[in-house]
């Protein structure tokens, strides 16, 4: 029962919180992301992870996710705020979310990408989706003795790294946005 | 050779090179904004003092409880200049300190043992704390 004297806005926000409680969502946020932001969230999502009934092989496949995209959206989302050249100190738009779906983690996330980094993105990602567990191990390997990859601030690495801590293929959207120069890329892994 | 030290923070580890008593130490949370730059100056001056080496006996800790993947690349190329150390007439041990239940680290210690076998590499389980 709502009482006091501006209940529709807040029962706005309560019937998001409940939605969010009843989805399983264990951590959500939207906005700019920088690594201090991400460290902020690293250290609630670990106090959040460790009251988690998993076993903490999963919980630190799920914590492991949520850095490497959160950094993703650090160094890549085509919304900066910060030089568009930076690669260090930089601040970035995205959104970043966290929760658990039946017996599974999922970690989720977003941010806009340009026109030309999507295809690139898709092929990557459809190219290890396919890929089984053994796979994606040999493939991270050969990747950790190889050289870096040019236009990577990571060591190509990411990617892989997700989908070897995934239990299933690594999913992908993209959505148009109403400007042009952009669109969305959601990434989801279940662990 | 003056040692090399570097505080921790939340997200990247605390450096501790005493090249004066052959003892490298690497500890704690490795997920710095950019590893590659990050680590850069640690890997220079290890860069120079394995330069220096002739016949020495090296120990290098590594205790991290989480490491991101930009910084798995640069432990590689670390443990890398190590294992090239060792063919130049060195020995290096390599303890390579891991939670009980994290298997990922496990795992990534004993690939590192695998492309680099020249290193002593002991694995030792800690327990959660």
């Amino acid at each position: 029962m709502f009482t006091g004297n501006n209940q529709m806005e807040l029962e706005k926000f309560s019937a998001f919180h409940d939605a969010a409680h009843r989805e399983g969502l264990l951590f959500f946020y939207s906005g700019y992301f920088s690594q201090n932001i991400v460290a902020a969230m690293a250290d609630a999502v670990r106090y959040r992870l460790k009251i988690q009934p998993a076993k903490s092989e999963t919980l630190r496949k799920v914590f492991s996710a949520f850095v490497e995209m959160s950094q993703n959206i650090v160094h890549y989302s085509a919304e900066p705020i910060t030089d568009e050249a930076a690669d260090d100190h930089e601040m970035r738009y995205g959104t970043v979310s966290l929760g658990q779906q039946g017996d599974s983690y999922f970690v989720a996330c977003g941010n806009p990408v340009s026109l030309d980094e999507a295809p690139v993105l898709k092929e990557k990602i459809d190219r290890i989706r396919v890929m089984t567990a053994e796979e994606i191990k040999k493939a991270y390997r050969e990747r950790l003795r190889s050289e870096s990859e040019q236009g990577s601030k990571g060591a190509g690495l990411g990617f892989l790294t997700l989908a070897r801590d995934a239990t299933r293929p690594i999913n992908y959207a993209f959505e148009k946005l109403p400007s042009d120069a952009t669109v969305f890329f959601y990434l989801k892994a279940v662990i | 050779m003056d040692d090399f030290y570097v505080q921790a923070t939340p997200t990247s580890p605390e450096i501790d090179f005493r090249f004066s008593s052959n003892t490298l130490g690497i500890r704690g949370e490795s997920y710095p904004e950019n590893a590659a730059a990050f680590y850069s100056d640690a890997i220079r001056q290890l860069r120079l003092y394995l330069a220096t080496l002739g016949a020495t006996h090296v120990e290098i800790n590594v205790e991290l409880k989480y490491f991101n993947s930009s910084s798995t690349k640069i432990l590689y190329t670390l443990f890398g200049m190590l294992n090239d150390c060792v063919r130049q007439g060195n020995d290096v041990t390599l303890n390579w300190f891991h939670d009980e239940e994290d298997e990922t680290i496990l795992e990534f210690g004993e690939e590192l043992y695998e492309d680099f076998g020249e290193l002593n590499f002991r694995p030792t389980a800690v327990s959660a704390a």
